[in-house]
């Protein structure tokens, strides 16, 4: 799967705040995404999931134009967002969370990752089952939330900040989760993270947008030779 | 006994507003929509029950197809009146102003089509009365107390324990969310409108048995319904029913110490007390929406 961005300007009613993005992921890839608050990471997340209109410029899946589409479509084909500190259904328990996104999303016979399987990629939601999702932690919610981006057949995940709330080891834990689903599903992955040095181990490539812009676009091995925050 | 007796019929008259209230309270609390046409659906359903009865269709019947009909007048009201005008990013007071566009409609509806004068159901059984003690309840009351709580506890059993009402819960409580993870709000909103409408449908065919039916009175039950929501803690089913009975209590008992006039003044006041005493309702709801 190959997902391109080209020349993308896009924002909130008439204001654009992306300028001419453009980037491409290849299967099993995984993007770490940087830049200073209201740079236009989340926005750039929204624009490809179909959560604000791309305004100029093309999104593609597969060299399928999808930036055009309603967003039921765009999940259809794969791609997921996990969005920061809002991804779960707070009034339902952990098990009713996963039930009912499971029932929607992993419908068919060949869902990639089913309701079971989230408990095995996520051990400690097993324990949690029963809790009311909204009254859990921060980093109990941010699992919560992962394991709901991943049910189905997801093609490419789009994660804000999921390590907000968790404690360091958590992260980690986390972090090695995201690669091993890229790794062994063949699914790509952008991620947006202030722990930039986490975000680097995983990540194959690293952007940086800074007011809208993309300042920096390279190999993680490209990025570990400059000093990033002189692009911040 | 006189006390005993306006007791009884408060908390009948409270049953019958509280579905008035959980059904609102439902949709509000599930897509934000101040849906006040809600009134017209109930007023519309009690006319067309009357109207097969006056038929000669059997009661039962008239009040399923009551039922029926407003289900699907709210689920047409979903799809073809507040959906494209959210789609065109009409606002939460855009949207509140087109359902009093059509509360007015349907009003005038029912008015035009059936009449616009006070009518009564010729159902011979509606004036026989049942004495408990010294405690008199007619039969319409009597049938109207049960239903009322049968559809309090199916729709609280319906919200926790199906996978509907879950879904529907999840909307509720996060729209964003069930967007990008496929849970289709949009058509779980026609859903809870066409669900919200079918209850409503019930008390509003019930009390015009009990008592009459003229076209332009539901806008007062509506509010008292929606202060009950409010006082009973928005979101909460259980908070709404119990607020309801509990004014239209203080209405019925306010009775025997004030003149009649002043009972709705009893209501409303004792709202601003309560809602001035306790701002959050009776029940907090940890993730309902603020109105």
């Amino acid at each position: 799967m190959t997902l391109e961005a080209r020349n993308v300007v896009a924002g909130y009613g008439d204001k654009s705040i992306l300028e001419q993005v453009s980037f491409t992921l290849q299967d099993g890839e995984t993007l770490a995404f940087f830049g200073h608050n209201g740079a236009g990471k989340s926005t750039t997340l929204k624009a490809v999931v179909g959560l604000i209109p791309v305004q100029a410029g093309e999104i593609l899946l597969d060299g399928e134009r999808i930036d055009g589409m309603p967003i039921a479509d765009r999940l259809e084909r794969g791609l997921r967002l996990l969005p920061e500190r809002r991804g779960v259904f707070p009034d339902l328990s952990v098990k009713d969370n996963i039930d009912i996104v499971a029932r929607r999303n992993c419908a068919g016979s060949g869902s990639k990752i089913a309701r079971d399987d989230v408990y095995e990629l996520l051990p400690m939601l097993k324990s949690l089952r029963g809790a009311t999702a909204g009254a859990m932690s921060g980093g109990q919610q941010q699992m919560l939330a992962f394991a709901l981006c991943l049910l189905g057949s997801p093609r490419c995940i789009l994660l804000e900040e999921p390590s907000v709330g968790l404690q360091p080891d958590l992260v980690e834990q986390l972090f090695g989760t995201i690669r091993e689903v890229c790794v062994t599903l063949a699914v790509s992955a952008i991620l947006i993270e202030h722990r930039i040095a986490s975000a680097m181990r995983i990540a194959d490539h690293v952007m940086i947008i800074n007011s809208g812009r993309l300042v920096f676009r390279g190999t993680r091995a490209e990025a570990e030779t400059i000093n990033l925050w002189d692009y911040f | 006994m006189l006390y005993l007796q306006l007791l009884i019929d408060g908390v009948v008259s409270g049953c019958a507003i509280g579905i008035v209230s959980i059904s609102f309270s439902y949709f509000y609390a599930t897509t934000g929509i101040f849906h006040v046409a809600h009134a017209g659906i109930y007023t519309l359903s009690g006319y067309l029950a009357w109207w097969m009865v006056g038929l000669g269709t059997p009661f039962a019947a008239a009040l399923a197809l009551a039922i029926l009909a407003a289900v699907v007048v709210g689920y047409l009201t979903q799809r073809l009146l507040y959906r494209p005008l959210e789609e065109s990013g009409a606002t939460p007071l855009v949207l509140m102003i087109a359902s009093i566009g059509l509360l007015t409609v349907l009003q005038n509806v029912v008015a035009i089509l059936f009449s616009p004068n006070i009518v009564q159901f010729d159902l011979p059984w509606r004036l026989s009365h049942t004495a408990i003690g010294p405690i008199a309840l007619s039969l319409p009351q009597a049938i109207l107390g049960v239903l009322s709580l049968l559809l309090f506890a199916g729709l609280v059993l319906f919200s926790h324990h199906t996978a509907a009402g879950k879904r529907i819960r999840a909307v509720a409580s996060n729209r964003e969310l069930a967007e990008i993870t496929r849970l289709d709000p949009k058509r779980v909103f026609a859903q809870v409108l066409a669900i919200s409408s079918g209850i409503v449908a019930v008390p509003g065919v019930l009390v015009g048995v009990d008592q009459a039916l003229q076209p332009y009175t539901s806008l007062l039950v509506l509010l008292t319904a929606v202060v009950a929501m409010i006082a009973g803690g928005i979101g909460s089913l259980t908070g709404a029913f119990g607020m309801s009975i509990v004014l239209a209590v203080i209405q019925s008992l306010s009775v025997a110490v004030m003149p009649g006039r002043w009972s709705v003044a009893a209501v409303f006041g004792t709202f601003i007390l309560f809602i001035l005493l306790r701002p959050e309702g009776l029940i907090r709801s940890r993730f309902s929406r603020a109105i």
